[in-house]
């Protein structure tokens, strides 16, 4: 990691997304910063969980999504040729909208990602790094041999957290992490982003405003234009969109007057 | 509209407001009118009318505090609220200030008026009138009307440094007045203050309708406390 | 209370009544079916279990007691084999001594040869069980008047020694080993070429193969030969597999010549072409049933597309697998049409002892048996259902424990 907080991690560069013919997004230009967390809300179907999972490539299982324009990672593009998309993800982890921990113990979930990307250190130390750093240590130092399943779903979702930290990576993105959880839950899904952005940097689409205002240093509202395609519409500081916004369709929609 | 709960419920704050403006505006003619018939019964009842300002202002307060707790309201809903809190509070000083007429009337008992009480009723009518376009300006978001009426309080300026000086005068002319013209003065000050007051409400305005925070230059000094 | 009931009394539906009765009819008509379905499967068992067993009126060529004073079960082997000298004619028991050294036996077996060989009990008459239990006085009446020399027994038909005793003429000494064996091998050899391929085939379906016009029909095509009459299966593995691959079912290019194509491999080739598409299509379902959540989960930390499909998606669908795999494999069991054509010789003696045997199997038994016009041969019959049904119950039990295994890891 660099030194320097205001460089930019993430560089997206007039990013299109197309489902077969349909463009689902169109002309992105973001700047992800490092150590930050960068909140990207906006209506239903206005494309903000496809541009999240274009940032480690997850679209490229959908049939027919391609993309056009450049999304940089560490100045590199990753859709290069060049690029072999597992090491993006391994780089690029991701947390999902529903808890989604396998099957299996609660340290096999940490230490199956470390092993498959080739960890040879002490297993039993990392994993309880990273439960430490998930916040989730002291609720399962006793038990890491049950079943992730039997975890409340708070639970499971910082298992998971856990889990995409244990292969390192630089970038976590989240896609709607807390909207199957209830509010408590939610919360203490919120405190560990703070206590993570110190050492990674955060990327988190949300349908919860007070989420984004409450989470996030950076704010990016995504909505449709006429032809249904996603657009950015303003960009800023969390702090800045949420109490004064510059366009008017981000303060309809953060202020709930959307459509 | 999806917010048309919210919506309503921010307008019956804002008549609130407009009612406890008017409340004020009453009080403030009607104080300065207790000095100069002298009244002071009326300025007794004034007196305890306040009580009816001060609740007024904490039912509009509770009114906010529940729409924040309720309706999170954000950006431009969440100005309008804060700022409707800093109005209730600067409309409940100016209550105070009719309040402090009320008691100088009430101190002044019968001796004379050694200034000219018209200066001080044009004060009062020219604050007054201050307040409702700014209380206006305020509801309905009027950034341009905001912005014109902090120029006239110069002329309620002017009209204090009038009284100022006759204050000086007649003290200087005979002592003995020292106490009634005193008095006096403090009258016209809370009436200039209250202008004052109308200056931070039309920065409330601009507020809210900008987002941006800004000192609206008036001739005079900054606030004190009273 | 009663100003509750009167509001629900006044605001009545006034088809509430009618909606309450037709539900009740339709729960009624319901358990109706499951009843229904119920007691055709215990009359099913019932009759098998009636013809399998019950009163016998057995009359011995020889009585045991002449032979020796004490129950042959209680003979020494010696003693054993010294009745049996002095009982069969001297080519006989040369006959006997070629095909089992009577030396080498065990006493038991020593005793059942005693008793085939020179006892010789034949079955007379033989009752259901219904009529043993409740009529026994009129089978014993019957057995004296017509049969005076006789006894009646009370006889199991299916017993240690009709699954052990290979195929016989006669349905007292008759066995199921030949078949039985015949049946497993088949099951065995099919399940091991059958299972990977499907699996496989499956993954691909599901997991690599894009969404095109050609996959699509490659998908209806599998649902479809799902579909096709098990007798065509049969005229495909005699085609392919007994004639046009000769030289290898036969085992020919290994240098064993003894068969011809109508070996266990033909069989197992074209019993694995039977069940392929139910184990694939099964397959492919509990795979899909695999929640997108957990791929994109292990994708999301970096995982290729195989430690995926290994690591997760095979563990979670295997319970689904292996459900398809019972259903394929109870299907193939008893699956008598095919084997016919590819050449399961209804009686044969001699066990199945590798890949290239002729063989026979429990349903061809089984329907042979109900033909011969012998009464006795329809209580083997029967038998020899209550044992394939029992190798079924097994080997889907053991299904089953598998499956629970798999799925322990996945609950909760």
């Amino acid at each position: 990691m660099t030194e320097n907080k205001n460089q930019p991690i993430i560089t997206v560069k007039d990013l299109s997304i197309f489902y077969k013919t349909f463009r689902a997004v169109k002309n992105v230009d973001l700047e992800i910063f490092e150590n930050k967390i960068t909140a990207i809300i906006g209506p239903s179907g206005c494309g903000k969980s496809t541009v999240l999972r274009s940032f480690n490539r997850m679209n490229d299982f959908i049939p027919g999504a391609s993309i056009q324009g450049n999304i940089l990672f560490h100045d590199k593009n990753i859709y290069d040729e060049d690029v072999d998309p597992v090491q993006v993800r391994r780089m690029i982890g991701m947390v999902f909208q529903k808890p989604n921990p396998f099957p299996k113990s609660i340290y096999e979930n940490i230490a199956w990602g470390a092993k498959m990307n080739g960890f040879s250190g002490n297993m039993d130390d990392l994993v309880e790094k990273t439960l430490q750093d998930a916040a989730l240590w002291d609720e399962v130092k006793d038990e890491l041999n049950k079943n992730a399943l039997s975890l409340s779903g708070g639970q499971q979702q910082r298992l998971c957290i856990a889990r995409a930290l244990a292969v390192k990576p630089e970038i976590i993105l989240m896609d709607e992490p807390c909207s199957a959880l209830d509010p408590i839950a939610t919360l203490k899904i919120e405190d560990l982003m703070r206590e993570l952005s110190h050492n990674y940097s955060i990327i988190i689409v949300t349908h919860n405003m007070q989420q984004a205002a409450r989470a996030s240093d950076m704010t990016a509202f995504f909505t449709m234009d006429e032809d249904r395609a996603g657009v950015m519409v303003e960009y800023g500081l969390t702090t800045q969109i949420f109490t004064n916004p510059k366009n008017k369709q981000t303060e309809d929609y953060i202020t709930g007057r959307f459509g | 509209m999806p917010r048309d709960t919210l919506d309503r419920q921010i307008n019956n704050i804002k008549d609130e407001v407009l009612i406890l403006g008017n409340m004020i505006e009453q009080a403030t003619l009607l104080s300065v009118d207790t000095l100069k018939n002298r009244d002071i019964r009326a300025a007794h009842e004034l007196i305890e009318d306040d009580q009816l300002i001060n609740d007024k202002r904490f039912a509009i307060e509770n009114a906010v505090l529940i729409l924040i707790a309720t309706q999170q309201p954000i950006a431009h809903d969440l100005r309008i609220l804060t700022a409707i809190l800093e109005v209730s509070t600067e409309l409940e000083r100016m209550g105070d200030y009719a309040k402090g007429i009320c008691k100088i009337t009430i101190k002044m008992g019968e001796s004379d008026i050694p200034i000219p009480i018209r200066d001080l009723v044009k004060m009062a009518e020219l604050a007054v009138t201050m307040l409702h376009k700014g209380l206006s300006a305020f509801v309905n978001e009027n950034l341009h009307l905001a912005q014109s009426i902090p120029l006239e309080d110069d002329n309620v300026d002017a009209l204090y440094h009038k009284v100022y000086r006759h204050v000086v005068e007649v003290i200087t002319a005979n002592p003995a007045t020292f106490d009634e013209a005193h008095l006096l003065l403090w009258v016209a000050h809370n009436l200039e203050r209250l202008a004052d007051r109308v200056t931070n409400i039309c920065e409330r305005t601009v507020f809210i309708a900008t987002g941006e925070m800004m000192e609206m230059d008036s001739t005079d000094d900054e606030d004190q406390e009273d | 209370m009663n100003k509750n009931n009167s509001i629900f009394e006044s605001r009545a539906q006034g088809n509430l009544k009618k909606r309450h009765r037709v539900s009740k009819i339709w729960r009624s008509s319901f358990f109706l079916s499951t009843t229904i379905g119920i007691f055709s499967l215990v009359i099913l068992l019932f009759s098998i279990i009636n013809q399998a067993f019950g009163y016998v009126i057995v009359e011995n060529n020889v009585d045991p007691a002449s032979l020796s004073s004490m129950p042959l079960q209680s003979l020494e082997r010696e003693e054993l084999i010294s009745i049996l000298q002095e009982n069969v004619s001297k080519n006989r028991f040369k006959t006997i001594q070629r095909d089992n050294p009577v030396e080498e036996l065990k006493r038991s077996e020593l005793v059942g040869l005693v008793t085939s060989e020179i006892i010789k009990p034949t079955t007379l008459k033989s009752y259901f069980l219904i009529p043993s239990l409740t009529n026994k006085a009129e089978i014993i009446r019957t057995q004296q008047d017509e049969f005076p020399n006789a006894v009646v027994q009370f006889r199991s038909w299916i017993s240690p020694s009709f699954l052990t005793d290979p195929l016989s003429t006669n349905p007292d000494t008759t066995g199921i080993r030949t078949a039985l064996l015949g049946s497993l091998w088949i099951i065995v050899v099919t399940v091991i070429i059958a299972f990977p391929i499907g699996i496989g085939a499956a993954i691909y379906l599901e997991e690599y193969s894009s969404n095109n016009w050609l996959s699509r029909i490659i998908k209806t095509n599998i649902d479809n030969l799902a579909g096709i009459p098990s007798i065509v299966y049969g005229l495909l593995g005699l085609a392919i597999f007994v004639r046009g691959l000769n030289l290898i079912t036969s085992g020919a290019f290994i240098g064993i010549d003894q068969s011809n194509g109508r070996t266990i491999l033909s069989a197992a080739l074209t019993m694995s072409l039977l069940i392929l598409p139910l184990i694939i299509i099964n397959a492919q379902e509990a795979i899909r049933a695999v929640p997108s959540s957990l791929r994109q989960a292990s994708y999301g930390l970096g995982a290729t597309r195989l430690q995926t499909i290994w690591y997760h998606v095979l563990p979670a669908a295997m319970p689904g697998i292996l459900t398809g795999t019972i259903l394929a494999v109870s299907r193939a069991i008893g699956e008598t049409a095919p084997l016919i054509l590819v050449g399961a010789s209804s009686f044969i003696n001699k066990d199945p002892s590798g890949l290239f045997s002729n063989f026979t199997v429990l349903p061809i038994q089984i329907y042979n048996w109900t033909t011969r016009p012998q009464a006795e041969f329809r209580n083997v019959a029967a038998a020899s259902i209550l044992v394939l049904l029992i190798v079924l119950l097994t080997l889907n039990t053991a299904a089953i424990l598998l499956r629970n295994h798999f799925s322990k890891n996945k609950a909760a």
